[in-house]
């Protein structure tokens, strides 16, 4: 497998998952209030925590795919 | 109160400020229509994220984003996620898009999606789609720029007088400097609007309940419906809200405006950059529901009229702050509200003339014409949505997921230009026009089924139609399509400039 594809394969398991974290059935787990974290309610957090985890992995995905490269 | 007459003056020199900015930017550029249109293309990162950033700070965020957390609560959370998903999709169409616009010189949408299905009826279509979203769109920000003012003023300056002196000022600087107008007044918004929101949101929350952790025990102890699904009031049922998170994260980077500026784009880092800064602006709504959630209790014995003032509301008239803080506070949510504004405008009506009057009715229209058509549209297109504003209250998220189930039908085609040398005319003619039809039917006439947004009953409809279509037709020329689907993998830094200004349709 080249290395293209994998990058396509593993990143592009990765934002699915990210995006089945923030729509049901993924986030039906996360529907409650407490742990209250940074003083949000934990589903308000679980937000805030997914839009971070897309954003770490644009970083990863650019770093992989211009990676070697000048 | 007399106060008010330091929050017009303040309000009036930003106004000021900003038209200055963008009048500023008209001079270092030409007035081609490609120079009008795609700002040179040879827009830098910073200019190009805040103008992509300056979508996220509209009117909706400041107003609709709070009303909905204040009226249902944690549905609210739906606008977070599909601003973190929403450019997703764009790394591999975009790059894509900036190479073939490149290499052919397209500059809007619908001439990368005519040419390759070779139909210049399927342009006009495209246009009269994309105008009909844009117009509700453009309503938004001039209903919120209305209720603005008038909240601010404490009713002096009267709805109908706000809305129209922040459109004015908008259609005066797209009217003179095109796309790097927006850029550069954009910049300087978008500062401003993160400041402000931030400011707002701890503040209304320390003022009230001492902080935001405490904000939101004693909603728990009041009000504990609000925090999770389905949220008060008739709330969201998890197929509705799974579904506006989906419409939304689809249709996003299919918005003309978005999407024509991947043609201004310098190089392809440039657009995976914009991507990567892009979720953290969903993070601005982390202090924009606050505000929403603090109203919640707030308000809890003298509910409001209307969700989507809920944030003048609490700034303005309860939270005692300072004129000079409210004058501040609302330059930054007018802003936003003016920059989408202008943004919208000039992309509705260069779509409309391009795809639809140049496209099919004069093909030889000269430039100097188009661009003059373009400016005389926007004037037009701000009229009938400020027209609309007073007429339509609805609520400013309900106008905004209506034109997302419009632009998300566009999807379908786009992956079919880049991807599948298969699809047909015949089969992208079914599949835009029963997928907006079927959006049309479930948004207005019959309640949607399961409660799954309407217009992903469109895009499923769409695709089908779209597949099944082109599968039932013959094959476009090999030579055709290949220009498409190969022609978008060379890297855009190999391709150069374009070969002529002109689509080569």
């Amino acid at each position: 497998m080249d290395r293209e594809r994998k990058i396509a394969l593993v990143m592009g398991a990765y934002f699915l998952i990210c995006t089945l974290a923030m729509i049901w059935p993924g986030a039906v787990i996360a529907n409650r209030v407490e742990p209250m974290i940074f003083g949000l309610p934990f589903f308000f957090f679980w937000y805030v925590l997914w839009v971070f985890m897309v954003f770490i992995g644009t970083i990863i995905l650019y770093r992989w795919e211009y990676g070697g490269r000048s | 109160m007399q106060d008010w007459w330091i929050v017009t003056g303040i309000t009036v020199v930003y106004l000021i400020v900003v038209l200055a900015v963008g009048l500023r930017a008209r001079s270092q550029q030409d007035s081609t229509l490609v120079g009008y249109v795609a700002g040179g293309r040879e827009l830098g990162l910073v200019i190009l994220f805040f103008i992509m950033g300056a979508e996220i700070f509209s009117a909706f965020a400041f107003l609709g984003g709070p009303g909905w957390a204040y009226g249902l609560g944690a549905p609210g959370l739906y606008i977070m996620a599909y601003l973190g998903l929403g450019l997703l999709p764009w790394w591999i169409l975009g790059p894509k898009a900036a190479r073939l616009g490149r290499k052919y010189g397209y500059l809007t949408q619908a001439d990368l999606i005519s040419d390759r299905f070779s139909s210049k009826g399927l342009s006009a279509i495209i246009a009269l789609v994309s105008v009909a979203a844009f117009i509700p769109y453009l309503t938004l920000q001039i209903t919120g720029a209305g209720y603005l003012f008038e909240a601010a003023t404490g009713g002096n300056v009267p709805f109908w007088l706000g809305a129209l002196a922040a459109f004015v000022i908008v259609a005066i600087y797209v009217y003179t400097s095109g796309l790097r107008g927006i850029g550069w007044t954009n910049v300087l918004q978008g500062i401003i609007m993160v400041v402000v929101a931030w400011t707002i949101g701890l503040t209304v929350a320390y003022r009230f309940y001492g902080g935001v952790g405490s904000m939101f025990r004693e909603i728990q102890a009041k009000a504990p419906e609000y925090l999770t699904l389905p949220g008060a009031g008739d709330g969201m049922s998890w197929a509705a809200f799974s579904t506006a998170i989906l419409v939304s994260a689809i249709g996003f980077t299919m918005w003309p405006h978005l999407f024509m500026k991947s043609y201004g784009a310098d190089s392809e880092r440039t657009i995976k950059k914009t991507i990567i800064i892009y979720p953290l602006y969903g993070y601005l709504l982390i202090p924009i529901l606050i505000i929403g959630f603090a109203g919640i209790l707030v308000f809890q014995d003298n509910p409001l009229d209307n969700q989507d003032n809920v944030l003048p509301q609490l700034v303005v008239n309860v939270a005692n702050f300072s004129p000079w803080l409210i004058g501040i506070l609302l330059s930054g949510a007018l802003a936003a509200a003016m920059s989408t504004g202008a943004n919208l405008a000039h992309s509705a009506s260069t779509v409309l003339v391009r795809d639809l009057f140049v496209a099919v009715f004069d093909r030889d229209m000269p430039e100097q014409r188009v661009v003059s058509l373009t400016k005389g549209f926007v004037v037009v297109l701000s009229v009938v949505a400020y027209l609309l504003a007073l007429v339509n209250p609805a609520s400013l998220v309900d106008l905004l997921l209506g034109a997302y189930g419009g632009v998300v039908q566009f999807f379908p085609l786009i992956v079919a230009v880049f991807f599948w040398k298969r699809a047909t005319t015949a089969g992208a003619w079914a599949g835009l026009i029963v997928g907006s039809l079927v959006t049309l039917l479930f948004t207005f006439f019959v309640t949607t089924p399961f409660e799954i947004h309407a217009g992903i009953w469109g895009f499923i409809a769409n695709i089908i139609l779209l597949v099944g279509v082109s599968l039932a037709t013959r094959p476009m020329p090999e030579e055709h399509v290949k220009r498409f689907v190969e022609g978008s993998k060379a890297p855009l830094e190999e391709i150069g400039e374009s070969q002529t200004s002109q689509p080569s349709a």
